[in-house]
């Protein structure tokens, strides 16, 4: 009997044990996002380079199905289950992982450092570059933030030009909120963003606006917060106009008709995937366009945005990293970049983007894609910060006291902001 | 040998998936760990922030905000449906069925819809509301009316699971009481005070304390409805745990939370179970 209970202990510790993955010696993985394009796009290109190559074989596969893919990535890393290489990685989420001793350090690969100059400015060098002086990701795709505009409803308003300053826009506003159904209340916004109380909501409405003001400036910088400026407290500032005149909604948008497609707005914040899904989905007549993000009455040169970047990285684990980068090296060289563009209508974060000859057919058949292109020589990602959501968060909350609810003066909302990301900083250290 | 073969799996699952996560989260508790890295000891740190966080009292608060809400509603209006329902109607299958529906629906689909229902432009609640003559309510956006609404929502989610215990608690009463009282000359509300009422009290008893114990795990709603706001006044003690988990991955800090809120919710069962329950 006692050897039975032994055997029974024995089988079941030996079943926990034996759970695990076995990609097999001679292979590398890779995986890419489960966007329908990317996951085409990255068949192909992972098929080219099996093709050419006679070393260690690239298997492929979308990053396992969850409710993001941040939590499948952190899951993966728990159960040291990561594959070589990963493709779309937040920027913002990669000093996490690098602390960590969970992603290599790209820049002690050969012929990374001459890869990288190629491909980025030194601005998104510096950008890219962790606290620790290595390189943990290479830059693959942005979305950067334009405002989108119903054109037709522009053109209503009979404005002399387009409302790029923080007053034309409230001044525009001002002309097209409407009570349509006369019962008393607003039924028709000039715009809308999200206010979702949500930290990664502020990337698409704060943060693209304070970029777009200041020109790029980080919200950190040596580890203390950098933004109690002059350029967040108007970004407060002209976001709490907005709300306190109702010029947008503060509903949180749910399911529901796109109040855009629906009319129902003039203009938003949004990304270069907005035109496929208008294109789809819009009526004969609808028009639209797209212009730079609202800055302030005072602003001059070339307006920046938020770019939503996604980068590449290789796992710690990996039996092969230079080969692992061999292999990304072709994935985002022009020809590939071309491909991607192609397959997935998303732009690939590399300098000269407007201007490449490889490129111009591509834009010239697509050319609302091309003022995307044409920004992308203007925008900024996120900082390297290891705690960079509880700082949002903290952002957040002076966000809805200040902007939504009019219960701060901007000046005291940022001050806060800087106080509380302070001492959140200061203990991770 | 059988018996150790047929219990096995269950011990198993009783090892692996409750004693071992219980005893691994006090593990946790004296430890700052961000779950890719190595667990670092910090001893009591972890309870000694618990009393400088300003943010979970408040938190808290809420959690006892809503349960004041809730419970006596929950309680309140499940009794009177369920007295309804032990009256002599017509077509009483139809409204057990009915009012039991909202239990078995998925909690996120619920929360989702009515999110649109309170939506301050488009929802339908306000829609109707304005076209009366009224003016338009901010569920979701006022700070003092949130958490009314989101427990509005919650009970009408889980009345029907208390309209049964209740119905099968009423059914239970013996119907000589009523015939004496009946005699005795007793109007209905005499017989629901002092006949029904003590003899349901173990039901109410029982209805309270799971209601309590669903009302602590305040969750789906909040994080789905408003994310915790407006101004934190919408913050669980739940959300706030799961944020420090899974946002901030400070799990050693969400660790401590979650002890020191399984302890806190033990404290209140056991005071309801002196208060509340009496000697039949």
């Amino acid at each position: 009997m006692r050897y039975c209970r032994l055997f029974f202990i024995l089988l079941a510790v030996w079943t926990l044990f034996s759970c695990g993955r076995d990609k097999g010696d001679s292979a590398l993985e890779y995986w890419s996002s489960n966007n329908i394009g990317e996951i085409t796009f990255s068949q192909q290109i992972v098929d080219q380079w099996n093709l050419s190559q006679d070393g260690l074989e690239l298997k492929y596969q979308p990053i396992p199905e969850g409710q993001s893919s941040e939590e499948i990535i952190l899951a993966a890393v728990v159960g040291k289950t990561t594959p070589d290489i990963y493709s779309n990685m937040w920027q913002g989420s990669v000093e996490f992982y690098a602390k960590s001793n969970v992603l290599v350090p790209l820049d002690t690969l050969d012929g990374f450092m001459e890869f990288i100059r190629d491909r980025c400015d030194s601005l998104t060098i510096r950008e890219i570059t962790s606290s620790d002086g290595h390189i943990y990701q290479v830059p693959w795709k942005i979305n950067p933030f334009m405002t989108i505009y119903n054109r037709d409803y522009m053109d209503g308003l009979e404005l002399d030009s387009l409302p790029q300053t923080y007053s034309s826009y409230l001044n525009a506003a001002e002309k097209f909120k409407k009570d349509l159904s006369g019962d008393g209340y607003v039924d028709q916004w000039f715009g809308n963003t999200s206010v979702k109380l949500v930290w990664y909501q502020r990337l698409f409405n704060f943060y693209t606006l304070y970029i777009a003001a200041s020109d790029g400036l980080p919200l950190i910088k040596d580890n203390r917060a950098y933004f109690n400026n002059e350029y967040a407290i108007e970004v407060f500032r002209f976001l709490q106009e907005i709300y306190k005149q109702n010029y947008f909604s503060k509903e949180q948008q749910a399911a529901g008709q796109d109040p855009f497609l629906g009319g129902r707005i003039a203009t938003k914040f949004t990304g270069p995937w907005e035109i496929e899904y208008l294109e789809r989905y819009k009526p004969e007549e609808f028009n639209y366009d797209f212009y730079p993000v609202i800055v302030p009455d005072d602003h001059e040169g070339p307006i920046y945005t938020y770019c939503d970047p996604k980068s590449v990285v290789i796992f710690s684990t990996s039996s092969d990293p230079q080969q692992a980068f061999e292999f990304i090296k072709t994935m985002v060289d022009e020809a590939g970049d071309l491909l991607f563009i192609q397959m997935t209508k998303q732009l690939p974060r590399r300098q000269g983007l407007d201007t490449l000859n490889a490129y111009t057919s591509f834009f010239d058949e697509n050319p609302r894609l091309r003022v995307f292109a044409e920004q992308a020589k203007y925008v900024r990602g996120i900082e390297n910060c290891e705690v960079i959501t509880e700082v949002f968060d903290v952002i957040t909350q002076e966000y809805e006291a200040c902007v939504l609810y009019n219960m701060k003066e901007p000046e005291e909302a940022i001050a806060d902001a800087e106080k509380a990301v302070n001492v959140i900083l200061g203990s991770n250290k | 040998m059988l018996s150790y073969f047929l219990v096995s799996p269950y011990l198993v699952h009783l090892l692996l998936f409750i004693s071992f996560p219980v005893i691994f989260s006090v593990v946790l508790t004296f430890h700052k760990w961000n779950i890719i890295s190595e667990m670092q000891f910090v001893g009591v740190d972890n309870y000694i922030r618990i009393f400088h966080d300003r943010l979970f009292w408040k938190a808290l608060l809420n959690t006892v905000t809503f349960l004041l809400i809730h419970i006596p509603l929950q309680i309140l209006i499940a009794l009177l449906l369920a007295y309804f329902l032990d009256q002599k109607i017509f077509l009483k299958g139809f409204f057990r069925a009915t009012f039991f529906m909202p239990v078995v629906i998925s909690g996120v689909v619920v929360t989702m819809v009515w999110q649109q229902l309170y939506g301050l432009d488009s929802g339908l609640i306000n829609k109707l509301l304005v076209g009366i003559g009224l003016g338009k309510v901010p569920w979701l956006t006022d700070k003092n009316v949130a958490m009314i609404s989101i427990a509005i929502m919650a009970t009408w989610k889980n009345v029907g699971l208390y309209v049964i215990l209740f119905l099968v608690g009423l059914q239970s009463v013996p119907r000589r009481y009523y015939e004496a009282a009946d005699v005795e000359g007793a109007n209905q509300w005499q017989k629901f005070r002092f006949i029904t009422l003590p003899a349901i009290n173990p039901t109410i008893f029982m209805v309270t304390i799971l209601s309590t114990i669903g009302g602590f795990n305040l969750f789906i709603e909040p994080y789905i409805m408003t994310g915790g706001g407006p101004l934190n006044s919408t913050l669980s003690a739940m959300l706030y745990i799961y944020k420090h988990a899974f946002e901030y991955y400070h799990m050693g800090y969400s660790a401590t939370l979650g002890i020191f809120f399984a302890f806190i919710i033990m404290m209140v069962v056991v005071v309801q179970k002196y208060t509340i329950e009496k000697d039949d």
